[in-house]
């Protein structure tokens, strides 16, 4: 009984303490009050709603996650470039989460992380990177012990010029033009550093464009070299390359080195860097820089490559016509660049001696991307002749075209700037 | 006299950049060509020897066989993918002894089971 009292007392003090402050007791404001509060919850829910992913996506942010989904499919199902394709699938799949404007995340919005990051591909850093890893994992021996193969790489470069007069024509200005003929080259990071020269905003359908298509090089190449090579040339075996000194060797990329930014100084960076971590391959004295430069650095580099360029094609930049002209002459300059390698190729057969001639099948390397064009010339070439090992042959003119899509972009960079 | 179109293209320096462009493409991977087809014969000007190649003619008379002789593509293969495997496969040419080697440590008081927190002070 005495609880019930307490209760009863306290009750009645904390009734009347709001009566005697002249606060509001009713039953009436008590509601209102619950409703406004409820309001501004309901309000907070619907800000919340707002700054969500789901609030702010559009049909393009769903196309370009599709997309992503099919590259990282395509690395992981079909072993197409899988070093490239996983991280720019994701990076797709990053740059298309939507957000609203101003959260200062994307990646154009100055100060957000993958804005910085970016900043490597927009000022041209990364791809000189990458090719002073190249530089440092390529053997150069098989362009040295038969040089003349390095025409075929010269060839492939058609492709370039092909794509530069196509994409004049389908009205795009002479500096894009330029900037997306180097697709033609089938080099990323070439493609790169042109277009972050010439046509800073189209480097993300550009570097999109010539990286799927590197990556679909075991599909594009295979048709065109049945279509061009008979059964017979296919069938040619070529004389075994002859042991390199390594005095020849090491002149290689000094020489090299010399010669082609001699020529075309606009790729010093790409040109230098490459022989730059050749020579220290070479050298035999610098192994460690050579082991950094061929490992650890140059797959640094490629994350972050991959994942800028892709988070780059955020729908509302990519998705445009110019896009879809730029995939269309990226796909003709692949086509136009490996028949002008195979057919260059045949030709040179006319000119050579029986013992020495060549199979036109290697012409398809001339091509850069470096090495999947060898390796789809290697498979070919043994589905006709299952002991006729092109491989090493091969990679004469997939090296001589990363030399000549280079100096091609210096060329270009040179006259359009 | 300028090719210019309605849309303003200037078709004339299109034309010129793709011809000298492609020329000189050729031209530069022409002249690397060049310098080194020639570079054993250089090498052997500078050094006085001669550059080690590995395509030896072997001549008729050492064995009376008259055909040039090569590594082919058969033997390079073999030969790569027994380096291959035998790099591979190193890792299983281990001892077979299993054993449990004794780890000696030596005392120290910071590890020690006597100042342990859960010795019961009497």
């Amino acid at each position: 009984m005495k609880k019930l009292f307490t209760v009863i007392v306290i009750l009645g003090i904390l009734y009347f303490i709001p009566l005697l402050m002249g606060q509001e007791l009713m039953a009436q404001s008590l509601t209102l009050k619950i409703s406004e509060e409820s309001g501004s919850l309901t309000e907070g829910l619907r800000h919340f709603w707002e700054y969500t992913g789901f609030a702010n996506a559009s049909l393009g942010n769903f196309i370009m996650i599709t997309v992503g989904l099919f590259f990282i499919y395509l690395a992981i199902r079909f072993h197409y470039e899988p070093l490239l394709l996983i991280p720019i699938g994701t990076g797709i799949l990053l740059g298309n989460i939507p957000f609203p404007a101003g959260a200062g995340v994307g990646i154009y919005e100055s100060g957000s992380v993958l804005n910085y990051l970016y900043f490597g591909v927009t000022q041209g850093i990364y791809p000189p990177l990458i090719f002073l890893g190249i530089g440092a994992m390529t053997d150069f021996s098989s362009l040295i012990s038969n040089p003349r193969l390095m025409l075929l790489g010269a060839a492939a470069q058609v492709g370039v010029f092909g794509t530069f007069i196509g994409a004049v024509a389908l009205g795009f200005e002479i500096h894009e033009a330029g900037a997306i003929s180097i697709i033609g080259g089938a080099d990323g990071p070439t493609a790169i550093f042109a277009s972050a020269k010439l046509a800073p905003h189209l480097i993300g359908s550009i570097a999109i464009a010539a990286y799927s298509y590197m990556a679909l090089v075991p599909v594009i190449q295979p048709p065109i070299m049945k279509l061009l090579v008979t059964k017979k040339e296919r069938l040619i075996r070529m004389r075994p390359p002859r042991a390199v000194s390594r005095t020849e060797k090491i002149l290689f990329p000094i020489v090299g080195l010399l010669l082609t930014t001699f020529i075309s100084p606009s790729a010093i960076p790409l040109l230098g860097m490459l022989f730059f971590g050749n020579i220290l391959k070479e050298s035999g004295v610098t192994d460690r820089l050579a082991d950094t430069a061929r490992t650890k650095m140059i797959d640094i580099v490629t994350i972050l490559l991959g994942i800028t360029v892709g988070a780059s094609t955020q729908a509302s930049v990519f998705l445009t016509a110019n896009s879809i002209k730029i995939f269309a002459l990226g796909a003709v300059s692949f086509i136009i660049a490996t028949a002008g390698g195979l057919v260059f190729a045949k030709v040179m057969n006319l000119f050579l001696s029986p013992g020495n001639k060549i199979n036109p099948l290697i012409g398809a390397a001339g091509v850069s991307a470096v090495p999947d064009s060898a390796r789809v010339v290697q498979q070919e070439g043994i589905k006709s002749d299952p002991s006729n090992h092109l491989l090493m042959h091969a990679m004469a003119p997939n090296v001589s075209g990363v030399i000549g899509s280079a100096v091609a972009a210096g060329i270009m960079i040179s006259f359009l700037m | 006299m300028e090719e210019t179109t309605t849309t303003g293209i200037d078709w004339s320096q299109i034309w010129i950049i793709t011809g000298v462009g492609y020329t000189v493409v050729f031209l530069a991977l022409l002249l690397l060509m060049f310098l080194f087809k020639n570079m054993p014969l250089f090498l052997n000007l500078v050094t006085g020897k001669k550059v080690k190649v590995m395509i030896k003619k072997i001549k008729p008379e050492d064995n009376g066989n008259q055909e040039e002789q090569y590594l082919s593509g058969e033997i390079s293969a073999a030969i790569g993918m027994a380096l291959t495997l035998y790099f591979k496969e190193q890792h299983d040419e281990e001892s077979g002894v299993i054993t449990i080697k004794r780890v000696a440590r030596t005392y120290s008081p910071w590890s020690s089971k006597i100042y342990g927190v859960n010795n019961n002070l009497r």
